[in-house]
């Protein structure tokens, strides 16, 4: 849990010792749970915004994250509370989505290869955008699993802790992810060409 | 095109999750194969530009929002707690199961236990067959016996009645000397009475 610990220790949790800011909330200081808050949104809102692929959907899950974050102070532990707010992120995002299912799936997709002229898009901000759309391809797990990993910067280990799965399931859904994604990429540039 | 059976162990490797041994071999692979080797190359660049991307903070405004969402959400009044459909149901099978007990227990007061018949009179009848001296004449009421001095009206008519309805005798009847007998029993109906013959012998008519 080096990655995790690392986190915990830069947004200013003490795993070791006591989080002051961590028990003022828990004492019901709203001004301390907005420091908790701010100490912890990158990692909430940055997770959901690229589990959800919509800034609105990110939003909604960050707010509903940091509404049970304030409803479990009680039983959390600053040493856990990254690995927990990436748990909870995961699982709200999950949740949503299947409440208004709208993944595109990789062979329906060809609105990007006609958007706009191949010719005065291709830059970095058009290959930042196939990246990002050759995110949304993939299936939950797969995103999950990859976000965690590759953008995150967890172990496969943290990232099998926090999804509840196995390091092999782990392993297997970063591979294929990684691989869903080139592929992605490859075509697209195949009908660009 | 890359060889499939690597493909797996490839995009491990572009991303570092291979341990030391296996991270060889691929390395091996990939020295002798071209299209594994630009199969690493691509996932590689793919992951470092989604990182760069990801990397980008977003807009201070956003993460403000959201923590201004949160803090509005906590400084509502609290919300009354919904209660569930279930709950309601077993509120009501509880009402209904007391409902059932009390009912149980105040059944047996509601409705008295019928009283028991009394005992009016007892009555020689007409001689069937012979006579027989020193006939018994006994009614037993089990549970309770009302033997009164005086008969009603009632009773005395009903008397008279078993006495119109006796037939004519060669000789005056005698009490002890009739082993037919008639009990005549009240009951707390008053449109209900019993007639009880019987002989010495138990044998009823």
């Amino acid at each position: 849990m080096k990655a995790l610990a690392l986190a915990a220790a830069e947004l200013g949790d003490e795993p070791e010792g006591r989080d002051v800011t961590l028990e003022a909330a828990r004492a019901g200081d709203r001004a301390a749970f907005d420091l908790l808050m701010r100490r912890h949104e990158r990692l909430v809102l940055g997770t959901a915004y690229r589990l959800a692929g919509n800034l609105e959907d990110a939003q909604d899950a960050s707010q509903e994250v940091f509404l049970r974050l304030y409803r479990n102070l009680a039983k959390l532990e600053a040493g856990n509370l990254a690995a927990w707010l990436y748990r909870v992120t995961v699982n709200v995002c999950h949740d949503a989505r299947r409440r208004r299912p709208g993944t595109v799936p990789v062979d329906d997709a060809p609105e990007l290869a006609a958007a706009g002229d191949p010719q005065q898009s291709a830059d970095q901000a058009e290959q930042r955008a196939l990246l990002l759309r050759s995110l949304r391809m993939l299936s939950e797990k797969e995103r999950a699993a990859l976000v965690l990993r590759d953008l995150e910067g967890l172990s496969t280990a943290e990232v099998a802790g926090v999804l509840g799965s196995s390091v092999g399931t782990v392993r297997s859904q970063i591979s294929k992810a990684r691989l869903k994604m080139r592929d992605f990429v490859e075509r697209y540039s195949r009908r660009r060409l | 095109m890359s060889c499939a059976i690597w493909e797996e162990r490839v995009a491990l490797f572009a991303g570092g999750d291979l341990e030391t041994g296996e991270a060889a071999a691929v390395e091996r692979h990939l020295n002798q194969c071209a299209a594994c080797s630009a199969l690493a190359a691509d996932l590689r660049l793919e992951l470092d530009g989604l990182r760069q991307v990801h990397a980008e903070p977003l807009a201070a405004g956003h993460y403000a929002a959201v923590r201004g969402r949160v803090l509005a959400e906590l400084a509502k009044p609290p919300r009354r707690r919904l209660v569930w459909p279930w709950a309601w149901a077993a509120a009501l099978a509880v009402a209904a199961a007391g409902a059932c007990v009390v009912w149980v227990m105040i059944k047996p007061a509601a409705i008295p236990a019928p009283e028991l018949p009394r005992l009016l009179a007892v009555a020689p009848t007409a001689q069937r067959s012979r006579d027989r001296q020193g006939a018994v004449i006994s009614a037993h009421v089990r549970r309770r016996r009302t033997e009164r001095a005086a008969p009603s009206v009632n009773e005395q008519r009903r008397l008279e009645v078993a006495e119109v309805v006796r037939p004519p005798s060669p000789r005056p009847p005698a009490a002890e000397d009739s082993p037919v007998r008639m009990v005549q029993l009240a009951t707390a109906d008053p449109n209900v009475v019993i007639y009880w013959l019987f002989e010495e012998k138990g044998e009823e008519r």
